[in-house]
């Protein structure tokens, strides 16, 4: 895509003009014979014909399946709001989140979580990623947004931590109107220099400066790090390693050939266990340990690294063979080859894979557990295990589940529509 | 060509003469740095008195594990690493089969005319595959195993099959020494089979008759293997289920501990939902006149998915497929968080009892894992070479 191009697409998204398409659901299309193209608007019993009952065998599996869900969510309901007692929940949320991060430490927190709301508010205002308001999607926001408070009603019960969760809900929506009033003003490329500045400023917020020791962190909080750390790590790591399995250099070919297949053959538990038993044996003498959670993010960036490898080895397969050529009779040297035209394009191929990946990677710092850190499964495990909550298990697990499963849910339905966006696979 | 004879750059300006520099030097420093690391290793090893080679396998290993092949703790780290590979085997082999053919269900069941029963796939597949697998199994151990009745008053259908929180025993049947000379009457019973089979295809095909092959050749088999079963004289013992003596056990049996039920059910959800994804996009990406003429052909619409849709839908599924089998595999790991046996977990265990031999087992490991993904895949390329070379284009 030529620079014009892609700047007429850009305007043309600030604008919202692709709204429509993007913001269009793609029917979940049956087997069976649809209607054509240009079909009439259905009464809900003309629907109901169509969808549910359109012969004996699809009206028995109907009432079927329909006394199965009912049932289910009967259940679900009897269980949510009567027979759980969520006290347990009520109890340990901060360590949920934070795990033992000392109180009077907590302002580190709450700076990191401010900073980066108001990043992230200003990138959606700059960015044209701003979402359409139907009809359909508020009304499907007011019983998530609902059940949020509720949970937030029943969890918190401090005034002050009442505040500041309102007072982040403030902060990106201050993000989003200085986004969209200067978003002309803020250059793409401060925004993103900004997102890189984060990542450090965070760690340095957190730890240094009289902050809290690694050996503190736990809860929630570890998992978003750990997998923010890995991803971010191996993204140069996993270029390299793609780009020397493509080259024509037999012996560093050979060498990431290896490293990838490696690392991919072997289960994400025993580079583990590599990283807590044999990887501080291989430092040198003297060091000392160190402690697990940072084996861990090394372990986790090694792991991520072969399959960002892997991503990029697609991307850079998918980019055309003409463009190589090209490039070469232009006069460009290898490296600005590389740089400006192949890695471009391969890269932005990738950004539904590379998404997926970090999905998968996040939800797989659960098994940081494993190796003793108190993330949030294990910490959720060590509430059930406190006196007086005995087989309250289920109702100390079930909210960490969910908590792993909205953040990992709303990536990847952002990254659907992202991809619609990017018009990946079309060229 | 141009007239002037072209002069050969410097040797520090030829690119041929770099690269082959550059991967020298690339390979000093790989050596290098694998020494240096390799030097570290024998030396902190030696400070906490571990040996640096591979005899430990043949001492004893002293722990004990759950469940599992024969072992006792006075067989060697060898034994109690097999017994950790035949458990992962155990749990991964059939783990597989089922997250197919359950992956296959609501695969189909997304594309389903049926508006609720698509729903209803839709919400089994995002909410699995949105929830970390460890999440899965430890949800399934605590929340669906563990509340099971006591093993007193489980369900069970008296000799043949308990469940309860102490896990489940089924009856079952055992092989008897005369099993070996009974599986040559059962390769003969398969060619036999496989014989009336081709028969029976060629017949309908000549004539046009309806084959029957599964009613002729399934029967052909049952015959001759049974047949052969009363010439060897009992191949096989009925291994019956009970509940043992003071009802804290099950004796006999085939028996699963509450451990295995949690990671097998959990690993077979939870990739199953991804094995679901997989066949719905391959379907989709069948192309639709496909179905079309099979539908103006008169084919049933399960005919049309069973001869049609699917065979092609498989060439497209079955690389996804592979790497998901790979990740089923590697997954069945994650048992440690509930104590299941598995090679992990026993290794975990070895290298804490045998004070250090880490880096050899972890070697293992990988090594086992690597042989084990390399088999899956052997397996995958073989049968898609097959469904390729079937519908030649």
């Amino acid at each position: 895509m030529s620079g014009t191009e892609r700047e007429l697409r850009e305007s043309q998204m600030v604008l919202g003009l692709e709204e429509e398409v993007v913001g269009a659901t793609i029917p979940d299309e049956g087997l069976g014979l649809r209607a054509a193209p240009g079909k009439e608007p259905q009464t809900p019993a003309e629907w109901a014909k169509a969808n549910l009952f359109s012969g004996p065998f699809n009206s028995v599996v109907t009432i079927v399946a329909g006394f199965v869900s009912a049932w289910t969510l009967y259940q679900l309901f009897k269980y949510v709001f009567i027979s759980a007692d969520w006290t347990i929940l009520k109890v340990n949320a901060r360590s949920y989140m934070t795990g033992r991060w000392p109180l009077e430490q907590m302002w580190r927190i709450w700076l990191c979580i401010y900073g980066i709301g108001l990043l992230a508010g200003i990138a959606r205002g700059v960015l044209p990623l701003r979402f359409a308001i139907s009809r359909r999607r508020v009304a499907g926001l007011v019983p998530v947004l609902g059940f949020a408070l509720l949970v937030e009603l029943y969890v918190v019960d401090t005034l002050l931590v009442h505040a500041l969760l309102a007072g982040v809900v403030a902060v990106i929506g201050i993000g989003v109107w200085i986004g969209c009033t200067f978003g002309s003003a803020i250059k793409g490329k401060a925004l993103l220099y900004a997102w890189i500045a984060a990542f450090p400023l965070v760690i340095l917020v957190l730890r240094f400066f009289g902050g809290v020791s690694e050996r503190l962190w736990g809860g929630f909080m570890v998992n978003l790090i750990v997998a923010v750390v890995a991803i971010v790590a191996s993204f140069p790591i996993g270029v390299l390693l793609a780009l020397g399995r493509r080259g024509s250099l037999p012996i560093i070919r050979l060498f990431s050939v290896n490293v990838i297949e490696i690392v991919r053959g072997a289960p994400l538990y025993t580079l583990l266990i590599f990283g807590v038993f044999v990887l501080p044996l291989m430092l040198p003498p003297g060091i000392g340990k160190p402690p697990n959670i940072i084996l861990a993010m090394i372990v986790f960036t090694l792991f991520s690294s072969v399959y960002v490898a892997e991503i990029v080895r697609g991307g850079l397969q998918g980019v055309h063979e003409g463009q190589y050529e090209a490039a070469r009779a232009l006069g460009l040297p290898v490296r600005k080859i590389m740089r400006l035209v192949i890695l471009p394009q391969a890269l932005r191929s990738t950004i539904p894979a590379m998404i997926s990946h970090f999905i998968s990677l996040f939800k797989d710092t659960s098994l940081l557990a494993t190796i003793a850190i108190l993330e949030l499964l294990r910490q959720a495990r060590r509430a059930s295990a406190a006196l007086g909550f005995a087989g309250k298990s289920l109702e100390a697990l079930l909210p960490a589940a969910l908590l792993f499963w909205i953040v990992a849910f709303s990536m990847a339905r952002w990254s659907q529509r992202l991809e619609k966006r990017l018009g990946v696979g079309e060229r | 060509m141009s007239a002037v004879a072209p002069t050969k750059p410097p040797l520090w300006r030829d690119v041929r003469a770099l690269r082959v520099a550059g991967q020298i030097l690339f390979a000093i420093a790989v050596v290098l740095v694998a020494r240096e690391i390799w030097l570290n290793l024998a030396y902190n090893l030696q400070k906490i008195g571990v040996e640096l080679g591979f005899g430990f396998l043949d001492r004893r290993a002293g722990f004990g594990i759950g469940e599992g092949i024969t072992y006792s703790p006075n067989d060697t780290y060898r034994d109690a690493l097999l017994v950790g590979l035949v458990n992962t085997l155990r749990v991964a082999a059939p783990g597989l089969v089922a997250a197919s053919l359950l992956g296959l269900i609501v695969g189909v069941g997304r594309l389903s005319p049926n508006w609720l029963v698509r729903k209803m796939a839709q919400v089994y597949v995002e909410a699995l595959r949105n929830t970390p697998v460890l999440m899965v199994i430890v949800i399934l151990y605590v929340g669906v195993i563990l509340p099971l009745p006591p093993i007193g008053g489980g369900f069970s259908i008296p000799g043949l099959f308990f469940l309860s929180n102490r896990g489940s025993a089924v009856s079952t049947v055992r092989p008897e020494p005369a099993f070996l000379p009974w599986l040559g009457f059962v390769l003969v019973a398969g060619a036999v089979a496989w014989a009336v089979w081709r028969w029976r295809t060629q017949v309908n095909e000549r004539t046009g008759e309806p084959h029957h092959r599964v009613l002729y050749a399934l029967p052909a088999f049952f015959v001759v293997a049974v047949l052969g079963g009363v010439v060897v004289g009992g191949p096989l013992r009925l291994d019956i289920a009970t509940l043992a003596e003071g009802g804290f056990n099950y004796e006999g049996g085939f028996n699963l501990s509450p451990e295995y039920f949690a990671v097998f059910f959990g690993l077979v959800l939870y990739t199953s939902a991804f094995i679901a994804e997989i066949i719905r996009g391959s379907i989709q990406a069948v192309s639709k006149g496909q179905k079309e003429a099979a539908e103006a052909m008169g084919l049933t619409p399960f005919q049309q998915l069973r001869f049609v849709v699917l065979p092609q839908a498989m060439r497209i599924a079955i690389p996804p497929l592979n790497s998901q089998y790979l990740n089923l595999t590697k997954n069945s790991t994650l048992g440690v968080i509930v104590g299941f046996p598995d090679l992990g977990n026993v290794a975990k265990t070895a290298i804490n009892q045998s004070g250090g031999a880490s880096y050899q087992i972890v070697l293992i490991l990988v090594g086992s894992y690597l042989v084990l993904s390399l088999t899956i895949s052997f397996f995958m390329n073989l049968i898609n070479r097959a469904v390729t070379r079937k519908g030649a284009r």
